[in-house]
C-alpha cells in the first residue's frame, strides 16, 4: 500500500454546528493512511437505507432468531440496497475474494444483546459465497470477556477468526502506535486512542454490524459509536462526571483513515433492541424487539433513522427524550441503570448530525431514500 | 572493586526476624541485609554481610502501590497511586525505610533505585524471592548515576503544601527538581507564594499540578507515558545519552506500553524486569520526539537512549 504521512489539526467544528453550545476538543489525528478514492463511508449508496421488517425474525419468548426468516431479510436488504438482482452480486459490490474482511460486531450488551450470531453468520456465509475465504474474515470487538459469553464460533464454519483487541482490559498491545486520535477531554494522563492494528495491517474491508441500542452518553449507539469506540483504545476517557464528548469525538473517530474508507457495509441487526440503560443491557424490562434491519454504506443515514426508532420507543414507554438536556433529568450517581427518567450524562444524540458536518454522510431526513420491505 | 561498590547502592533488605530464619534469606539468595541494631554479629556468623541499621533515624518512605477507588463512579477516575518520588526529590541524601507488605517489596527496591536513594526494605518472608530477583536485576543494570533531567524547577518551602504538589507532580509524570533560585535550564520554575503561583491555588494540588502542566503544554514534557495510568518514569541524562526509569505501580504486567522521550535519539536499549529477553518495539521519531513500545512490563524497566 502506498503511504504518506499527514497530520490533521481540527481546531473547531464547521460553521453549520458553530451555534451549538458544545464544545468541541481540539484534536490531533496522525494517520499513515491515505483516503481510499471513495471512501466506504458514507460510501456508494449515501443518503440511502435499505430497512427490512419481519415478524417472524425472532421469538420475542425465548428470543431465538429464525435463521431463514433473517436469511431473506439480508437477501431483500442488500438487493434492494443495491438494485441488484442475484444478492451474490450485491455483496461481490463491496468485496472480492482476495480481501480480508473485518466483521465488527457489538457485544457491549452482551449476553443479553449483541450482534446477532445468526446475523454474522449470515454475513460470513455472503462472504464466502463471493469467494472471500473464512481464513480471511474476522469477527472482531475490543473485549475478550464479552464476546467470549456469545460464543460465535459456534455459529461459523471453521476457519473464521474470533478476535478482540483486549485480553485484558487495558492491554494496549493490539492497536497501532502510530494510528492515534489525541486530545486532552479531563486532564487525563493517557491522551491517545488507538486505531486496532487489524484495522491497517490486516483488513482491506470493514463490515459494521451494530445493534439498535439507546445509549446513556450518546444518545444513541448504532453505525457510528459501533464503528469508532470498538475500534480505538482508551475511549471511555471521553466521559467524566456528567459529560461525555461522545458529541464530537464519535464522528472524529470514525473518520480516521483507514478505517473511514475501509468500512465499506453496514448491515444494522434490529431484531431486537434495548431502549434504555444501552449500551449494555443486564435489565431484560428494557430490551424491545424492533424486528428490523438497516442496510447501508452510510453510517449516519442509518443512525439517522435509529434515532427515532429508539425515542419513539421512549415515548411509547413514558419515558425522556433522548434529546433531553435538562438538569432535572441528570443524576449521574443515580438509578439511571432502573428508571428510564434519570440520565447519567447529559446525552449526545447531535453526534450524528456532527458526523455528518464531518462528511461521513447524509443526516437531513428529507434527503435520505428510505426503501422498506416487509418480509 | 567497582562492582562491590556499585552494589553498596542498591536497595538492602532490613530483617528483624530470629537468626532461625537464615535458611529463608539463603534459599532466596540474599547475602546482604540490615538488622537492627545488636544484631549484626550473630547474622555474620550465620555469613550474611550485615549491617546495624536505625530505622528510627530513616525517613519513611509508603508502601508503593495502586489504590483503587471503586466507590467513584467516573469514566476516568484515575487510580491514586502511593508513591515516594517526591520525597526523594526533596531529601535524596537521606536514608529511607520501607516498611513493605507482601507484595511490595520488589516495586520498593526498584522505586528507591530508579531516584538513587540510600533504602532499607523490611520485606515479607513470601516477598524474599521476588526481591531478591529484583536486586539481581538491579545490579546487571547498574552504573554511574547521571544528572537528573527535569522540565520544572521548584524552589521548595519544605512545607506540606508543597508537598503535596511534588506528590501530584510525580503522579502525573510532571518531571520537577528542586532548585534553591530559579533556572533558565527549566522551562518553568515554581514557587509558592508568588502572584503566578499564590499559596491558595496550591490549596488544591491536583488544580495547582494541571496548571503547571497546561503551562509546561504536553509537548514540552520530556516523558508522556501512554497505555497505562499507573506507570511513573523518571530521566537522567547528559549530553549524549538519555536513561528512562519506569515504575509499574500496579500489580498486573502492562501490555504495550507506549513512551515518548523529547529529543532526538539512536535505538535504544530496554531492560524489563522479569522479561530478559524483552526489546523496545515500534521505534519511531515523531515530532522532535523519540517513542517506543515496551511489549511487556512488569515491575520495573530501564530504557537507555543514545543520542
Amino acid at each position: 500500500m502506498h503511504r504518506r504521512k499527514f497530520l490533521q489539526m481540527t481546531a473547531a467544528a464547521s460553521a453549520a454546528l458553530a451555534a451549538t453550545d458544545r464544545k468541541v476538543p481540539k484534536y490531533r489525528v496522525v494517520s499513515h493512511y491515505q483516503p481510499a478514492t471513495q471512501p466506504g463511508m458514507p460510501g456508494p449508496y449515501p443518503g440511502q437505507v435499505a430497512s427490512v421488517h419481519a415478524e417472524k425474525c425472532i421469538d420475542e419468548a425465548t428470543e431465538r432468531p429464525d435463521p431463514a426468516c433473517v436469511r431473506e431479510m439480508m437477501t431483500r436488504g442488500m438487493r434492494a440496497l443495491t438494485g441488484d438482482a442475484d444478492v451474490r452480486d450485491a455483496w461481490a459490490r463491496f468485496v472480492t475474494p482476495s480481501d480480508v474482511v473485518g466483521i465488527k460486531v457489538n457485544c457491549s450488551g452482551a449476553p443479553g444483546i449483541m450482534s446477532s450470531p445468526v446475523v454474522v453468520a449470515e454475513t460470513v456465509r455472503n462472504l464466502v459465497a463471493v469467494g472471500v475465504k473464512p481464513d480471511g474474515i474476522w469477527i472482531y470487538e475490543r473485549f475478550q470477556d464479552q464476546v467470549d459469553s456469545v460464543h460465535y464460533d459456534r455459529y461459523l464454519p471453521e476457519g473464521v477468526h474470533v478476535w478482540t483487541a483486549e485480553t485484558r482490559r487495558g492491554s494496549t498491545e493490539s492497536y497501532d502506535p502510530a494510528t492515534y486520535v489525541e486530545t486532552a477531554f479531563f486532564d487525563e494522563d493517557d491522551t491517545r486512542s488507538n486505531l486496532i492494528r487489524l484495522v491497517g495491517n490486516r483488513f482491506t474491508k470493514i463490515v459494521n454490524v451494530p445493534n439498535m441500542k439507546d445509549h446513556g452518553a450518546a444518545g444513541v449507539t448504532g453505525c457510528l459509536k459501533n464503528i469508532a469506540y470498538g475500534s480505538f483504545s482508551n475511549v471511555a476517557r471521553s466521559h467524566s462526571g456528567s459529560v461525555t464528548n461522545t458529541y464530537s469525538f464519535i464522528g472524529k473517530l470514525a473518520s480516521v483513515e483507514p478505517l473511514r474508507s475501509r468500512t465499506v457495509l453496514q448491515v444494522m441487526d434490529g431484531l431486537r433492541g434495548v431502549w434504555h440503560g444501552g449500551p449494555f443491557s443486564p435489565n431484560r424490562k428494557f430490551r424491545f424487539y424492533p424486528k428490523r434491519m438497516l442496510f447501508g454504506t452510510d453510517p449516519v443515514a442509518v443512525d439517522r433513522l435509529l434515532l427515532d426508532i429508539i425515542d419513539d420507543k421512549r415515548k411509547a414507554e413514558h419515558a425522556v427524550s433522548v434529546w433531553d438536556r435538562s438538569a432535572k433529568h441528570l443524576n449521574a450517581a443515580g438509578d439511571h441503570d432502573n428508571n428510564p427518567n434519570v440520565n447519567q450524562f447529559v446525552r449526545e444524540p447531535g453526534h450524528i448530525e456532527y458526523a455528518a458536518s464531518l462528511g461521513l454522510g447524509t443526516y437531513d431526513l428529507d434527503k435520505i431514500k428510505v426503501k422498506s420491505i416487509e418480509v | 572493586m567497582p562492582l562491590a561498590f556499585l552494589a553498596v547502592l542498591l536497595p538492602t533488605l532490613f530483617w528483624d526476624r530470629p537468626v532461625e530464619t537464615a535458611d529463608l534469606l539463603r534459599n532466596a539468595g540474599i547475602e546482604r541485609l540490615f538488622v537492627p541494631t545488636g544484631q549484626e554479629q550473630v547474622w555474620r556468623k550465620q555469613g550474611f554481610a550485615a549491617s546495624p541499621f536505625d530505622r528510627a533515624r530513616a525517613a519513611q518512605a509508603v508502601a508503593p502501590k495502586v489504590e483503587y477507588h471503586m466507590d467513584v463512579a467516573s469514566a476516568t477516575r484515575v487510580p491514586w497511586v502511593d508513591a515516594n518520588g517526591w520525597r526523594f526529590e526533596r531529601e535524596p541524601a537521606r536514608s529511607f525505610f520501607y516498611d513493605a507488605p507482601a507484595g511490595s517489596a520488589a516495586l520498593a527496591a526498584a522505586e528507591a533505585f530508579a531516584y538513587g536513594v540510600d533504602a532499607a526494605i523490611r520485606a515479607a518472608p513470601e516477598d524474599l524471592a521476588p526481591f531478591a530477583r529484583m536486586l539481581k536485576f538491579l545490579s546487571e543494570i547498574d552504573q554511574p548515576r547521571l544528572p537528573v533531567m527535569a522540565n520544572i524547577g521548584v524552589i521548595d518551602d519544605g512545607s506540606d503544601t508543597m508537598a503535596e504538589v511534588l506528590n501530584l507532580l510525580t503522579r502525573h509524570n510532571l518531571l520537577f527538581h528542586p532548585t534553591p533560585a530559579a533556572d533558565a535550564k527549566y522551562d518553568l520554575n515554581i514557587r509558592l507564594g508568588t502572584t503566578e503561583y499564590p499559596q491558595e491555588e496550591a490549596a488544591n494540588p491536583y488544580e495547582f499540578a494541571m496548571k503547571i502542566r497546561h503551562q509546561l503544554t504536553d509537548e514540552k514534557r520530556l516523558v508522556r507515558i501512554f497505555g497505562s495510568n499507573v506507570v511513573l518514569a523518571r530521566l537522567t541524562g547528559d549530553a549524549s545519552q538519555v536513561r528512562v526509569y519506569l515504575l509499574n505501580y500496579g500489580k498486573a504486567t502492562v501490555k504495550g506500553l507506549r513512551v515518548r522521550v523529547l529529543g532526538s535519539f539512536e535505538h535504544g536499549k530496554l531492560w524489563a524486569y522479569e522479561h530478559p529477553h524483552a526489546a523496545l518495539e515500534d521505534e519511531s521519531m515523531q515530532d522532535d520526539a523519540a517513542e517506543f513500545t515496551i511489549p511487556e512490563m512488569a515491575t520495573h524497566a530501564v530504557v537507555d537512549l543514545r543520542r
